[in-house]
C-alpha cells in the first residue's frame, strides 16, 4: 500500500504479508469482504492523501476522503499492523 | 452623494481595526464604505448575466473586517469538530487555535490590504478551520470549505499550523477555488499547488516584513522534527534542496521544466512539479527587488483573479499570461515585465526571446 500527496507531497509505503499474520485469518475475511472500489471517485480536495492499495491481484487507487467501511479498516489495519 | 477624502483602501483598513482606541474611526469608515457603495444590498436575481462587467461593477462591495471560526476536531477524522474560538472570543490557552487564528488574520489581510480582495471569494466569505484532524495526522488540506490541520505525528512532523505558510497555503487554494479554478492534476494542478505556495510564502513574507532578498523561500520551515534531516517541505529558492534525509529521502522538486515528472501518483505529481513554477516565482520576484508581495504577487494575482485563466491552464499559458498581466500592469517591456519573461525562460517554460 502506498500513501502519496499530502500537502508535504511525501510517499510511503506499508507491506502487510496475510500468510505470515498470526492473525491470517482476520486478514483473508477482511479482504474478501472488500466491495468494488467506487467507480465515481470524489472531486479532488487539495493536499489530501491518495492511496494506492494492492491486494493480490487487485490494485485500486483511493482519495482518502472515498476511504470507507472495509477499505478504511484495511488502510488503518496495515497501518498499525507495519507500525508494530 | 457624499465624497470622502480617505481613498477606499485606507477606509476598509481603518473598518477592520478592532483595537478600542479606533472604534469610533472604524465604525465611520465602515458608514463611509456602506455609503460609497450604494449597490452591496442587491439581490442576485436582479443583476445582469454572470461575466459582464455590469455585474462586476453592481457587486462591487466594501471589504468586510475578517470574520474567523475554529474548531477542534479532537483528533478524530469528522469535520467541522467542536466550535472553540468565533468573533469576539478572547483567545484559548491552546496553541494550535491561536496559530489557526493568526494565520487567518495575515491571509485575509494580504489578499484585503494588498490586493483588494474581499476574503477568499471576494465575497467576504467567513474563514473556518479545524485543528487537531485525526490522531498524529501528518497533513494539512483544504476540503472546498475550510483549512484542516493535523497535530503531527512528532516524530517526522510537528504540528501544521506551526508555520505561517503553510496556513497562507490553504487559504490559497480557496482563493483559486473561487477564480481560475484549476484542475487539481497535471499541469493545471502544479500550477494550483504553486499559487498556494506563492501565496503562503507572502503571506509569511509579508507577516515578518521580509522583501525577496531577506526572505527564506522556504514553504514549512520548522514543521519537521529535529531528527529530521531537513529545514522545510519545500525550497522555492532551490527546490530539490529542502531535505535530505535518511528516511525521508532527498526532496524531489524539479527546478526546470526538464526535470518535469511524468507520475500517476498525487494527481501527476501536483506536489513534485509545482517547483518549476515556484522557482519561476522565486527568480521573478528576487530580480524586481523589494516586497515580493507588492509588485511580483501583484502580477501573480492579476493572473489569478484576472478571469483569463481557465481550469486546464498549462505551464506556458500561465506563464504567457503572468507576461502579459506584467505588462498590463507595469508597461510593456518595464523592469517587472522583463524580470517575469525572464524568470520563465529560466525554468524552461518558455522560449529566451533573441534580442530584437
Amino acid at each position: 500500500m502506498t500513501r502519496t500527496g499530502g500537502f508535504a507531497g511525501l510517499t510511503a509505503t506499508w507491506t502487510v504479508l496475510v500468510d505470515e499474520q498470526p492473525d491470517s485469518d482476520e486478514w483473508t475475511r477482511l479482504v474478501a469482504a472488500l466491495p468494488l472500489a467506487p467507480g465515481n471517485k470524489p472531486a479532488p480536495q487539495p493536499d489530501r492523501y491518495v492511496y494506492r492499495i494492492q491486494v493480490a491481484r487487485r490494485q485500486v487507487t483511493l482519495p482518502e476522503q472515498a476511504l470507507d467501511g472495509p477499505w478504511r479498516e484495511l488502510v488503518d489495519r496495515v497501518q498499525e499492523r507495519a507500525a508494530d | 452623494m457624499m465624497c470622502s477624502i480617505i481613498p477606499p483602501y485606507l477606509l476598509r483598513h481603518l473598518a477592520s481595526v478592532t483595537d478600542p482606541a479606533f472604534a469610533s474611526a472604524a465604525a465611520a469608515a465602515r458608514a463611509s464604505l456602506g455609503v460609497d457603495r450604494p449597490f452591496r444590498s442587491i439581490r442576485t436575481s436582479e443583476l445582469p448575466p454572470p461575466g459582464g462587467s455590469a455585474r462586476q461593477a453592481l457587486l462591487a462591495r466594501a471589504i468586510e473586517p475578517v470574520t474567523r471560526t475554529i474548531y477542534d476536531a479532537g483528533n478524530l477524522e469528522e469535520l467541522p469538530g467542536t466550535r472553540v474560538r468565533g468573533a469576539d472570543d478572547e483567545p484559548t490557552d491552546d496553541t494550535a487555535v491561536t496559530e489557526a487564528w493568526d494565520g487567518l488574520g495575515h491571509t485575509h489581510a494580504l489578499f484585503a490590504e494588498q490586493y483588494d480582495r474581499a476574503s477568499i471569494d471576494d465575497r467576504n466569505l467567513p474563514l473556518d478551520a479545524t485543528v487537531h484532524f485525526g490522531r498524529d495526522y501528518d497533513n494539512a488540506f483544504w476540503d472546498g470549505e475550510r483549512m484542516v490541520f493535523g497535530d503531527g505525528d512528532d516524530i517526522v512532523f510537528r504540528r501544521m499550523t506551526a508555520s505561517v505558510s503553510v496556513i497562507g497555503h490553504e487559504l490559497t487554494h480557496g482563493v483559486t477555488q473561487y477564480s481560475a479554478n484549476l484542475e487539481y492534476q497535471g499541469q493545471p494542478g502544479a500550477l494550483n499547488e504553486s499559487l498556494s505556495d506563492v501565496f503562503g510564502a507572502l503571506v509569511e513574507q509579508r507577516a515578518l516584513g521580509q522583501d525577496a532578498a531577506a526572505a527564506s523561500w522556504l514553504i514549512g520551515a520548522g514543521l519537521f522534527t529535529e531528527t529530521v534531516q531537513g529545514e522545510a517541505i519545500r525550497s522555492m529558492k532551490a527546490p530539490g534542496t529542502a531535505y535530505d534525509d535518511d528516511v525521508l529521502g532527498t526532496d524531489p522538486q524539479p527546478a526546470h521544466l526538464n526535470g518535469y515528472i511524468e507520475t500517476s501518483d498525487d494527481y501527476g505529481g501536483v506536489h513534485l512539479n509545482s517547483g518549476i513554477p515556484n522557482h519561476a516565482f522565486y527568480l521573478a520576484a528576487t530580480a524586481i527587488g523589494g516586497n515580493a508581495w507588492e509588485r511580483a504577487g501583484q502580477v501573480w494575482y492579476d493572473t489569478l483573479a484576472g478571469g483569463g485563466l481557465r481550469p486546464a491552464t498549462d505551464f506556458a499559458t500561465f506563464a504567457v499570461a503572468t507576461a502579459d498581466a506584467a505588462s498590463v500592469r507595469f508597461g510593456e517591456r518595464s523592469p517587472e515585465h522583463v524580470a517575469v519573461a525572464e524568470a520563465w525562460a529560466a525554468v524552461g517554460v518558455i522560449a529566451r526571446k533573441t534580442s530584437s
